[in-house]
C-alpha cells in the first residue's frame, strides 16, 4: 500500500514489515498459543468453538432430534415390508433395499425448513445390527455429522436406531383370506359326460397362466368355476377361453348393494361360458348341409383338434376341414360316439399298404402331407386276435404310423349305437366304414402291462383346484369308486391323447417324469440304437420335447401362492439357511455381528472432525480491508 | 473484578459500551438495566454517560479513547458531540475524526500509553490519535486479523488476543506494548475479543455467557483479582505458576 511506504511516523510499523512477519498460512508456520478450554480450563490448542472435545461432545448433542425408535410394518402372510400408502415391497433382511426403508423411517435425518444450517445433518454410515433372531427387531448403526454453535466445527457420532417390527396383513393377503371378495366369477361348463376337455383346460391355462390373478377355482360335475376380484381380470380369462375352445358366453350381474347419493352401485358380475359338446377324437355324423359348407366333406368325420375352431378329418380319404365357432352354435349337433374308453376298442395291426389318391389340383389349400399319409390298413380286434380269423381291411388317416404289431384304438361300427337316425340309415346302408382307427397306443399302455399308466415318460403340473360344493354335497355319500373311476379313465384317455398329438404337445407343459430322468442318464450309454425305428411315426413323444423343471414335491402355482392364500415363505427372520452379515456383504453395507454387538452402546461420544481452517478468508486476504 | 452483564440479552457488550480509565459510555436502552450495572460498580469513582452516535446504539465500536481524550468518527451529530463534552470531565478531549474507516473501535484499540491501528488507516487519523491520545501508535495485525479493535484488548496491565494468534506473534506483540499478553477466549469461546470484553486498569465486563474460565483468565491477566493487597498478589502469582504455560513471561 503506498501508503505504507511513504509513512514516516518513526515508530509506525510499516506494511511491508507487517507482510514479512505474517504470510498466509501463519498459523500453519509459527506455534499455535495454547489456551485453556473455556469450560473445563483444559489446556487445548484453539478451535474454532474453543472448547476441547470433551466439552464439547458432552455439551452439544448431535443427535439431537434423530429418533432412536422407531417402527416398521411387515405382513406376516407374505413377509412383506410396508412402504407407504399400500404399497409393500418385498426385500430381504440386511439388504440394501430394506436399509433404505429404514433409514426413510427414522425421523430427524431430512433438513426441515426453518431450522438452517445449524440444523442439518450429513448421514455418513449406516451399519446393521445383529439381533436376535424373533426379536421383531431391527437396529441400525448410523454415523452422522453435524455443525454446531456458529463456530464450524464439525462433531460426528454414531448412535443406533432401534426398529420394532410390528405385524400388518397387506392389501392383497386381506383380500385373499376375506371371504366372498370376489367380484367377478367365470362358469365354465360343458355338457358331456367326461372331463378330458376340462384336464386339457387345465393344461393351458397353466402353460400361459392365464389363471393368474384368479382367487379360487372349484370343479363342479359338468365344469370348472374361476372366481377373480374385479371384472377385468375375468374378461382377459375369456378372451383367452375364446382363443382355445369354441365357446359362448352369457354375462349377467346382480346387485349388492347401491349409493344413492353418488349413484354408486356394487355388483356381482357372472359369466358363463359354454364350451361347445363336441371333443377330440368324437366321431361326428354331420348335417348335411354344414358338411357341404366345409368343403364337401364326408358326412362322417373324427374330430381331430379342438381350438378355436373345430378341426375334423374324414377318417377314409384325409381330408381336413373347420367348423367354426358359430357355425356350430347355430345349429348345435351331438357326436355320434364320444371318444369315451368303454365305446374304443383295441385293434392289432396286421399289416399295412399304401394307398394313393389323385390329387384334386384346384383343392391346393388342403394339407398336402395329410393326404398322401392314407394307407390300407389290415387289423382285427384284439379280443378277435387268438380266437378267430376275422379281420378288417380298411383305409385310415392314421395308416403312415402304423407298423404290423401295433397296438391302436379305434371305433367298431358294427357294433356301437347311434343317436341320430339318418346315422343309422346310413350304417344300414353300408356306406359306413366297419372300422374307425382313432389313435395309436405307445409304451406299456399297447402291451397291456398293468401299471403302464405309471411308468410313462412324462408328467403334468395340476392346479390347485377345489371341489365345488355340489360335487361335495352329493359326491360326500356317492364319491365311492365310481367316480374315482370315471377320472382315472378321464385321465388316462387324456394321457394317451397327449401321447398320441404331437401338436396337442406343443401347446402344452410336459415334464420329465422320475423315468425319463433315469432313461435320460442311461442313454448315453446304451448309443443311438432307438433312432432307426421310428422314422416313420413322428407323433410319438421323445425325450427332448419334455421340459425338466417341474419340482415334485411343490404344490401347484407356488409362484401365485401369495395370491391364492398359500406360500411356503418363513416369517420375516426365518432365513437361517443364509448365514448372517452374508446378504448384507453382497449389498457392500457394514454389519455388526453377534458378539460385536452385545458390545456396541446405544451412543458413542462424539468427536470433532477435523476439517474446516478457521480464518481462511482472513489469510488469504493478507490482511487487507478489501 | 470482572462482571457479567448482557445487553438486551446479546453478550456482546463491548458493542454497546466503551471503558476507560476516566470515563464509561453506554449506549441507550429501552430499560435502565444495562445502565445500572456500570452504575453501579463504576459511578462511585468515574463518571457514566449515555450516549448515542449518529443515533446508533453501538458506541462502544464507533469510538476509541482513554482518559486523556475520545475520538469519535465524523458520523457523529453535533448534538452528540455537544452532549459528550458536557458529559465528559474537561480532562478528556472530544475530538471528531474524518476517516473513511469510521468505527473507529474496530480499527484501533489502545491503552494510555500504546495503540494498535489498524494497516489502512490515513496518515491524518493517525496523527489525530496519538495527539489526542498521547500515545504511540503501531500500525498492526494481530495473528491474522486486520481489525485490531475487534480481535485485541489490553489495558495498562495487560492484554488478551485472539487465540489464533501464534506464539511468536503474542511474544512480539507484548514486547511492542509492553504489557504481558495471553491468548483467550470470551462468551463460551468466542474469538471476538473486542465485542465480549471491555476493561480498564481495575474493572472488567464481559458478556453473559463468559465462563468461569474465561473469567479467570482475564482476572488474571488483567490483574483484576477481587482480593486488594498481599493477599491477592499471593494468589495471583500462584495462578500464574500454575498457568505458566497459557502466559507470557513479562511480569517484570
Amino acid at each position: 500500500s503506498p501508503q505504507a511506504a511513504t509513512s514516516k511516523s518513526p515508530t509506525a510499523i510499516t506494511m511491508t514489515d507487517v507482510e514479512t512477519s505474517i504470510q498466509p498460512g501463519a498459523i500453519a508456520g509459527g506455534t499455535a498459543a495454547t489456551i485453556l478450554c473455556c469450560i473445563c480450563a483444559a489446556p487445548i490448542s484453539p478451535n474454532p468453538s474453543n472448547t476441547c472435545s470433551s466439552c464439547l461432545a458432552s455439551r452439544s448433542d448431535v443427535t439431537r432430534g434423530i429418533s432412536t425408535e422407531a417402527t416398521l410394518h411387515q405382513c406376516r402372510g407374505c413377509s412383506r415390508w410396508h412402504q407407504d400408502a399400500g404399497k409393500w415391497i418385498g426385500c430381504d433382511l440386511e439388504s440394501r433395499e430394506l436399509m433404505a426403508l429404514c433409514l426413510a423411517n427414522v425421523s430427524g435425518l431430512k433438513k426441515r425448513k426453518n431450522e438452517g444450517s445449524a440444523g442439518r445433518v450429513r448421514l455418513v454410515d449406516a451399519a446393521w445390527v445383529w439381533t436376535e433372531p424373533h426379536s421383531m427387531r431391527l437396529k441400525v448403526r448410523l454415523t452422522v455429522q453435524r455443525e454446531v454453535e456458529a463456530g464450524g466445527t464439525i462433531l460426528q457420532q454414531s448412535f443406533v436406531v432401534t426398529f420394532v417390527v410390528r405385524n400388518q396383513q397387506c392389501v392383497e393377503c386381506q383380500a385373499a383370506f376375506r371371504q366372498g371378495s370376489w367380484k367377478s366369477l367365470v362358469q365354465v361348463r360343458q355338457r358331456v359326460g367326461h372331463k378330458r376337455t376340462f384336464l386339457y383346460l387345465e393344461q393351458l391355462v397353466l402353460k400361459h397362466g392365464a389363471h393368474r390373478g384368479c382367487l379360487s377355482i372349484e370343479t363342479f360335475k359338468d365344469g370348472m368355476d374361476f372366481y377373480f376380484p374385479d371384472k377385468g381380470k375375468a374378461a382377459r380369462f375369456i378372451s383367452f377361453l375364446e382363443d382355445v375352445v369354441p365357446m359362448k358366453v352369457k354375462s349377467s350381474k346382480k346387485l349388492i348393494g347401491t349409493d344413492d347419493k353418488s349413484n354408486v352401485s356394487n355388483y356381482k358380475y357372472t359369466n358363463l361360458v359354454e364350451i361347445c359338446t363336441l371333443c377330440k377324437d368324437d366321431l361326428l355324423f354331420l348335417p348335411k348341409k354344414l358338411a357341404r359348407h366345409i368343403g364337401n366333406i364326408s358326412r362322417l368325420v373324427l374330430v381331430r383338434n379342438i381350438s378355436n375352431v373345430i378341426h375334423v378329418i374324414d377318417p377314409l380319404t384325409g381330408q381336413t376341414g373347420n367348423i367354426e365357432s358359430d357355425a356350430y352354435w347355430r345349429d348345435p349337433f351331438r357326436p355320434v360316439v364320444t371318444a369315451a374308453r368303454t365305446r374304443l376298442t383295441r385293434y392289432v395291426i396286421l399289416g399295412k399298404d399304401p394307398v394313393y389318391l389323385e390329387r384334386n389340383v384346384s383343392k391346393r389349400g388342403v394339407n398336402r402331407k395329410q393326404r398322401s399319409k392314407l394307407a390300407l390298413i389290415t387289423a382285427a380286434r384284439e379280443s378277435d386276435l387268438g380266437s378267430n380269423d376275422s379281420q378288417l381291411e380298411e383305409r385310415s388317416h392314421l395308416g403312415y404310423l402304423m407298423k404290423s404289431g401295433d397296438v391302436c384304438l379305434g371305433y367298431d361300427l358294427r357294433d356301437c349305437q347311434m343317436v341320430d337316425d339318418e346315422a343309422e340309415e346310413a350304417r344300414n346302408g353300408g356306406k359306413f366304414p366297419d372300422m374307425v382307427l382313432v389313435r395309436k397306443l405307445y409304451g406299456g399302455v399297447a402291451v397291456g402291462e398293468a401299471d403302464a399308466a405309471k411308468k410313462r415318460v412324462f408328467r403334468l403340473q395340476r392346479l390347485d383346484i377345489k371341489t365345488g360344493e355340489e360335487e361335495q354335497k352329493s359326491g360326500r355319500g356317492k364319491k365311492g369308486k365310481k367316480d374315482v373311476e370315471m377320472e382315472n379313465l378321464d385321465e388316462e384317455d387324456f394321457m394317451q391323447e397327449l401321447e398320441a398329438d404331437r401338436d396337442m404337445r406343443t401347446r402344452v407343459n410336459i415334464y420329465k417324469s422320475d423315468i425319463a430322468v433315469s432313461k435320460e442318464n442311461k442313454e448315453g450309454e446304451d448309443g443311438s440304437d432307438k433312432n432307426e425305428d421310428e422314422e416313420d411315426d413322428d407323433q410319438k413323444i421323445t425325450l427332448d420335447e419334455l421340459l425338466d423343471n417341474l419340482v415334485l414335491d411343490s404344490k401347484p402355482d407356488a409362484e401365485d401362492g401369495a395370491i391364492l392364500g398359500e406360500t411356503s415363505l418363513d416369517g420375516g427372520q426365518g432365513m437361517m439357511f443364509v448365514g448372517e452379515g452374508e446378504r448384507a456383504a453382497k449389498d457392500s453395507i457394514g454389519y455388526i455381528g453377534r458378539d460385536e454387538a452385545l458390545n456396541i452402546e446405544v451412543r458413542d461420544t462424539a468427536i470433532p472432525v477435523a476439517d474446516n481452517i478457521w480464518g481462511k478468508e482472513f489469510l488469504e486476504k493478507n490482511g487487507k480491508f478489501t | 473484578m470482572a462482571t457479567r452483564v448482557a445487553f438486551e440479552n446479546s453478550n456482546e457488550i463491548g458493542v454497546f459500551a466503551a471503558l476507560t480509565n476516566g470515563y464509561c459510555l453506554t449506549g441507550i436502552n429501552r430499560s435502565e438495566n444495562f445502565y445500572s450495572v456500570f452504575e453501579s460498580e463504576l459511578a462511585a469513582h468515574i463518571p457514566v454517560v449515555h450516549a448515542t452516535v449518529a443515533g446508533c446504539r453501538f458506541v462502544g465500536r464507533t469510538t476509541v479513547g482513554n482518559r486523556r481524550g475520545l475520538l469519535v468518527p465524523n458520523t457523529a451529530t453535533d448534538q452528540e458531540l455537544a452532549h459528550l463534552r458536557n458529559s465528559l470531565p474537561d480532562s478528556v478531549v472530544v475530538q471528531r475524526v474524518e476517516e473513511r474507516l469510521s468505527a473507529l473501535g474496530n480499527i484501533v484499540v489502545c491503552n494510555d500509553h500504546v495503540a494498535l491501528v489498524h494497516p489502512d488507516v490515513d496518515r491524518e487519523t493517525e496523527d489525530v490519535i496519538s495527539d489526542v491520545l498521547g500515545v504511540e501508535v503501531f500500525r498492526q495485525i494481530v495473528g491474522g486479523q486486520a481489525l485490531v479493535g475487534s480481535y485485541c484488548k489490553f489495558s495498562n496491565t495487560g492484554g488478551m488476543v485472539h487465540p489464533r494468534t501464534t506464539v511468536e506473534d503474542i511474544e512480539e506483540l507484548s514486547s511492542l506494548l509492553q504489557v504481558p499478553l495471553v491468548a483467550g477466549t470470551v462468551n463460551r469461546g468466542s474469538d471476538v475479543l473486542g465485542g465480549g470484553l471491555i476493561v480498564n486498569d481495575w474493572s472488567a465486563f464481559v458478556g453473559l455467557d463468559t465462563t468461569s474460565t474465561e473469567i479467570s483468565v482475564i482476572e488474571n491477566i488483567f490483574r483484576l483479582s477481587g482480593n486488594a493487597g498481599g493477599g491477592g498478589q499471593g494468589q495471583q502469582s500462584n495462578i500464574v505458576t500454575n498457568m505458566r504455560s497459557s502466559l507470557i513471561d513479562q511480569l517484570s
